[in-house]
C-alpha cells in the first residue's frame, strides 16, 4: 500500500515537471531575447539590462535550455514566484486571495451538482427506458447545451433583478455564492448525470446478484453494500476532474457575476503579459489536477485495490 | 422435514422453459438433477429456491462458479455476517469453525476480499455460507465445473461428509450423469423443460428408460464409450 | 515431430515452465493435464511463439517450431471470434493474413468431418450454439493445413454429451489430415480415452508421462495417483481398465523428476 502511494506519488511530480518543462519552453522560445524572458519572469519590474546580461552569463547560454529551465524553476520549487509586471507586488499573495474566492465556489458548485444529478439519476433508473429516464437524461443534455452566461444572466434577471432576493454580482458575502453556484452546478449536473445513470445500470446488473437475493439478503442490504460502492467508482473519477476544472475558475460566470477569480486572474495576466502571474496561475492549477487525481487514486485503492493492478 | 413444491414454471418471451413440475424432497434425501445444456436444469434450480424461500423454508443454492456469489468489492467477514442475518440466525463463532473446518478453510484470512483467495477456497467459502443455519435443502448448481479436479472431489468429499449425519437435502444438477451417479441415489432425467425420467442411480444407469435418459448415460463417462 | 528440449520460461523470480522436455509426432496426441497455475497455458503460449523463452528449444524436425505453423482451438468458443464479423470471415481471417490459396472445396470438406451445415458460417458467433461455435473453431484452425495444432480446454465449455462428440470428430479428422494434437485439458477422462500419451504439469515442471493407458492403470508419482482418484471420484472414468494401451511409437521423452 506504501508503496503504491509513492509510486502516485512519483507520477503525480512527473506530471507537475511535465508541466514546468512545457511552460518553460514556452518562454524561452517566445520570440525575443530568453534571457530577457526568463528576467522578466523572474524580476519583471525590476528589471535592467545589467540584470538581463548577469542572467545570460549566469544560466550560461550555451549550455542552453536545461541550465536555465534549472534557473528558473528553483525559486519556484520553493514558493517564490516572483513579483508582478503589472502592480510590482509578490504574486503568490493576489493569487492565494483570489483562489479563497474561487475554492468556496467551486466546492458548492460541486456539491449542489452532485445531489441534482444524484437525484436525477435515480429517477431516471428507476424505469430504464421509461419515460423518466428519457426526462431525465433530457434534462442533463440541455443542461449541457446551455452556455453559461446565458443561464447566469437569466438567473440574474430573475432573481436579483425582478425578485431582488438575491444580489447580482461581487464576491462580498456568501449569498453572493447563490447564483454563480447555481449556474456552474448546471454543467456539472450535465456532466454527472449520464455517468451516474450508466453507473447504477451497470452495477444493478453484476453477475452476481442474484446468488445475494437467493440468499435472503434484503433489497435494501444489497442496493447499499452492493450496488452503491459499484456505482460510485465511476462517479468519483468524474466528480473529480469537475472539481479541477472549476477550481481553475469559471471565467464566463466570474465575469456574468463580477467575482474574482482563478479564471480572470489568468485571463488578465496573459492579457497584461504578465510572465510571473502567468506561470504562477498555471502551476498552481496543474497542482490542483494532480492533488486532485491523487486523491482520487487512493480513493479507487480503498475501494477496488484490483484496478491500476495488470491482472484485475 | 419433507419439502413439498409443485406448479414450478418459467417463461421467458413468451417460450416455456420449464413445464410445470412438483418436486418432493425428505429430509437427507441426496437427488441429482442431470440434463444437456439448454434443458432447464438451471432454471429449475433458481425457480425452486424462489418459491421455497416465498413459502418460508430455508434453503440455500450455490451457483457455479464463485464469481457469481461473491462481490468482489467486499470483504469474506462481510459477506458471512450478511448472510447471517439474511438467514436470521444468530453470530455463532463455534458453528461457522466448525463449517470452515469441514470444508478446509479454517484459519484463512477473512478480512480479505474473494480474489485473494483460490477458486477452491472461494468456492467451499460460498458452500460453507450455504450451510449457515443448516438449511433444508441446499442446490448446488454444477459445483464442480469451475474448479480443479482434485479440488473439486475433494470439495465434494468433504460436504458429503459434513452433511451425512444431517437432514439436509442435496440436490446436485450437472450435465454430467457420470458425476452425478457419484453423489445421490436418486436421479432426475429432464429434457427440454421436462422432468422425463426420475428413478434410482442404479435404475438410471443399467435400465435408463427415456431417449434422454439413455443419451445421458450412454454418454456418462469417457471409458465405456460404445465407439 | 514437435520437440521441446528443456524449455525455461522465468516470470520474475518463479519457472513457469522448469525444464520441460517433451515430443510428439504426427497424427498423435499428447494430453498436457494439471492443476491452474500448473504452466499449461504459459506451456501452448510458448508453443505459439507467443513468449520468450529463458532457455531451451523448441523445434519441428529440428527446424524452429514456426515453421510449422501451429494452431490453436481456444476454450471458450464464442468469445474466440470477434463479434462483428459473421464466422465465414473469422474462418478466412487466418488464409487471408498469410496470403495462402486454399483449395475451394476445403470449407466444405471440414464442415462435413464437424458436421456443420455450410450455411451456418453465415451467422454471428452469438447466433449459434456453443457446440457449433466450438466447432467452427477447430474448422478456423484446420483450414490451413496445419501440422500441429494445439488445443487449451476444447471441451470444458461444453455438455457432457456434446463433449463426446465433439473430441469423437476431432479424432476422426486426424486420422484423415495427420496433424500432431497437443491438448491441454483437466479432464482426466478425456485425456485418457483420446489421448494417447499422457503428460503430467506441476508447479512448470513435468511430473509424469507416459502412454495415455499405462497412466491411467498405474500412475508412477504420487501426484499423478492423485489426479486419477480424483478423475475417478467424479465418474469421468467409468469403469477402470477398459482402455487398451495403443501400440504407438514413443510419445514422451523424459518425465524429468
Amino acid at each position: 500500500m506504501r508503496g503504491l502511494f509513492f509510486g502516485l506519488l512519483f507520477r503525480g511530480l512527473f506530471v507537475l515537471t511535465g508541466t514546468a518543462v512545457v511552460t518553460f519552453s514556452l518562454l524561452w522560445n517566445a520570440p525575443g531575447d530568453p534571457a530577457l524572458s526568463i528576467a522578466l519572469a523572474r524580476f519583471d519590474a525590476l528589471v535592467t539590462p545589467d540584470l538581463v546580461e548577469e542572467i545570460r552569463k549566469e544560466v550560461g547560454f550555451d549550455q542552453g535550455f536545461w541550465s536555465a529551465f534549472w534557473y528558473w524553476l528553483q525559486p519556484l520549487m520553493v514558493g517564490d514566484f516572483g513579483n508582478s509586471s503589472v502592480t510590482g507586488r509578490a504574486v503568490l499573495p493576489d493569487l492565494l486571495v483570489t483562489a479563497s474566492y474561487t475554492v468556496p465556489l467551486a466546492l458548492t458548485a460541486l456539491c449542489i451538482g452532485l445531489v441534482m444529478s444524484i437525484v436525477l439519476a435515480i429517477f431516471a433508473t428507476k424505469k430504464p427506458g421509461g419515460w423518466l429516464d428519457r426526462f431525465a437524461v433530457g434534462i442533463a443534455s440541455v443542461g449541457a447545451a446551455i452556455p453559461a452566461y446565458w443561464l447566469g444572466l437569466l438567473l440574474i434577471l430573475l432573481f436579483a433583478v425582478h425578485l431582488s432576493w438575491l444580489p447580482a454580482m461581487g464576491a462580498r458575502t456568501p449569498s453572493h455564492a447563490i447564483l454563480p453556484a447555481l449556474t456552474l452546478a448546471l454543467g456539472v449536473t450535465a456532466a454527472l448525470t449520464r455517468i451516474i445513470r450508466s453507473g447504477i445500470l451497470e452495477a444493478r446488473s453484476q453477475s452476481f446478484l442474484p446468488a445475494f437475493r437467493r440468499r435472503g439478503v434484503s433489497d435494501k442490504s444489497i442496493e447499499r453494500a452492493h450496488i452503491v460502492p459499484h456505482a460510485a467508482i465511476p462517479v468519483i473519477t468524474v466528480s473529480g476532474l469537475e472539481l479541477a476544472f472549476l477550481l481553475e475558475g469559471a471565467v464566463m460566470v466570474e465575469v456574468i457575476f463580477s467575482r474574482p477569480g482563478l479564471g480572470t486572474f489568468l485571463i488578465n495576466a496573459i492579457d497584461a503579459r504578465d510572465f510571473p502571474q502567468v506561470q504562477a496561475a498555471v502551476i498552481v492549477i496543474a497542482l490542483v489536477f494532480v492533488i486532485v487525481n491523487l486523491f482520487i487514486d487512493l480513493i479507487y485503492q480503498y475501494i477496488d485495490p484490483r484496478i491500476g493492478k495488470q491482472d484485475a | 422435514m419433507t419439502l413439498s413444491v409443485s406448479g414450478l414454471t418459467s417463461t421467458r418471451s413468451g417460450r416455456t422453459i420449464l413445464y410445470p413440475t412438483s418436486l418432493t424432497f425428505e429430509p437427507g434425501a441426496r437427488i441429482g438433477l442431470v440434463g444437456s445444456s439448454g434443458s432447464g436444469k438451471s432454471t429449475l434450480g433458481h425457480v425452486l429456491i424462489d418459491t421455497l424461500r416465498a413459502q418460508g423454508e430455508l434453503v440455500a443454492h450455490v451457483p457455479q462458479s464463485p464469481d457469481e456469489a461473491l462481490d468482489p468489492l467486499r470483504r469474506l467477514d462481510f459477506h458471512w455476517r450478511e448472510a447471517e442475518v439474511a438467514m436470521n440466525t444468530e453470530h455463532d463463532r463455534q458453528k461457522q469453525e466448525k463449517l470452515f473446518d469441514a470444508l478446509h478453510i479454517k484459519g484463512a484470512d477473512l478480512t480479505k476480499r474473494p480474489w485473494s483467495w483460490s477458486r477452491g477456497m472461494q468456492q467451499r467459502f460460498v458452500i460453507a455460507m450455504a450451510l449457515i443455519g443448516t438449511p433444508s435443502l441446499i442446490i448446488l448448481d454444477e459445483p464442480t465445473s469451475a474448479l480443479d479436479p482434485v479440488v473439486a472431489a475433494d470439495t465434494m468429499k468433504l460436504l458429503q461428509e459434513y452433511l451425512s449425519h444431517k437432514n439436509t437435502a442435496m440436490l446436485f444438477i450437472t450435465h454430467d450423469l457420470g458425476l452425478a451417479s457419484k453423489h445421490v441415489d436418486r436421479l432426475m432425467v429432464m429434457h427440454e423443460g421436462k422432468i422425463v425420467e426420475d428413478a434410482t442411480t442404479q435404475d438410471i444407469l443399467q435400465t435408463p428408460k427415456t431417449e434422454a435418459a439413455k443419451l445421458l448415460s450412454s454418454h456418462k463417462s469417457w471409458l465405456s464409450l460404445p465407439c | 515431430m514437435l520437440k521441446l528440449d528443456k524449455v525455461c520460461v522465468e516470470r520474475g523470480p518463479i519457472f513457469t515452465l522448469d525444464e520441460v522436455s517433451l515430443t510428439l509426432n504426427s497424427k498423435q496426441t499428447l494430453m498436457v493435464v494439471g492443476e491452474s497455475g500448473a504452466g499449461k497455458s504459459t506451456l501452448i503460449a510458448a508453443i505459439l511463439g507467443l513468449i520468450k523463452l529463458s532457455s531451451g528449444t523448441i523445434s519441428w524436425n529440428n527446424a524452429p517450431v514456426k515453421i510449422c505453423r501451429p494452431t490453436l482451438v481456444m476454450q471458450e468458443p464464442r468469445a474466440a471470434f470477434n463479434p462483428v464479423y459473421n464466422l465465414r470471415q473469422s474462418v478466412m481471417e487466418p488464409i487471408i493474413a498469410r496470403k495462402m490459396k486454399v483449395a475451394p472445396d476445403r470449407i466444405q470438406k471440414l464442415c462435413d468431418g464437424l458436421e456443420l451445415p455450410q450455411a451456418l458460417l453465415d451467422r454471428k458467433p452469438y447466433e449459434v450454439s456453443i457446440g457449433q461455435a466450438q466447432r467452427v473453431g477447430i474448422l478456423r484452425a484446420l483450414i490451413a493445413s496445419p501440422s500441429l495444432v494445439l488445443f487449451d480446454e476444447p471441451l470444458s465449455a461444453l455438455d457432457a454429451i456434446t463433449q463426446k462428440h465433439t473430441a469423437r470428430l476431432i479424432s476422426d479428422l486426424q486420422d484423415e489430415e495427420g496433424f500432431a494434437a497437443l491438448v491441454v485439458t483437466h479432464d482426466l477422462g478425456y485425456a485418457a480415452a483420446h489421448g494417447d500419451a499422457i503428460a503430467v504439469l506441476k508447479n512448470g515442471q513435468v511430473e509424469e508421462c507416459a502412454d495415455a493407458g499405462q497412466f491411467i492403470e498405474s500412475p508412477k508419482t504420487n501426484y499423478g495417483k492423485e489426479l486419477r482418484d480424483a478423475a475417478f471420484a467424479l465418474g469421468a472414468l467409468g469403469a477402470l481398465g477398459t482402455l487398451s494401451a495403443p501400440e504407438s511409437e514413443n510419445v514422451c521423452v523424459t518425465g524429468s523428476k
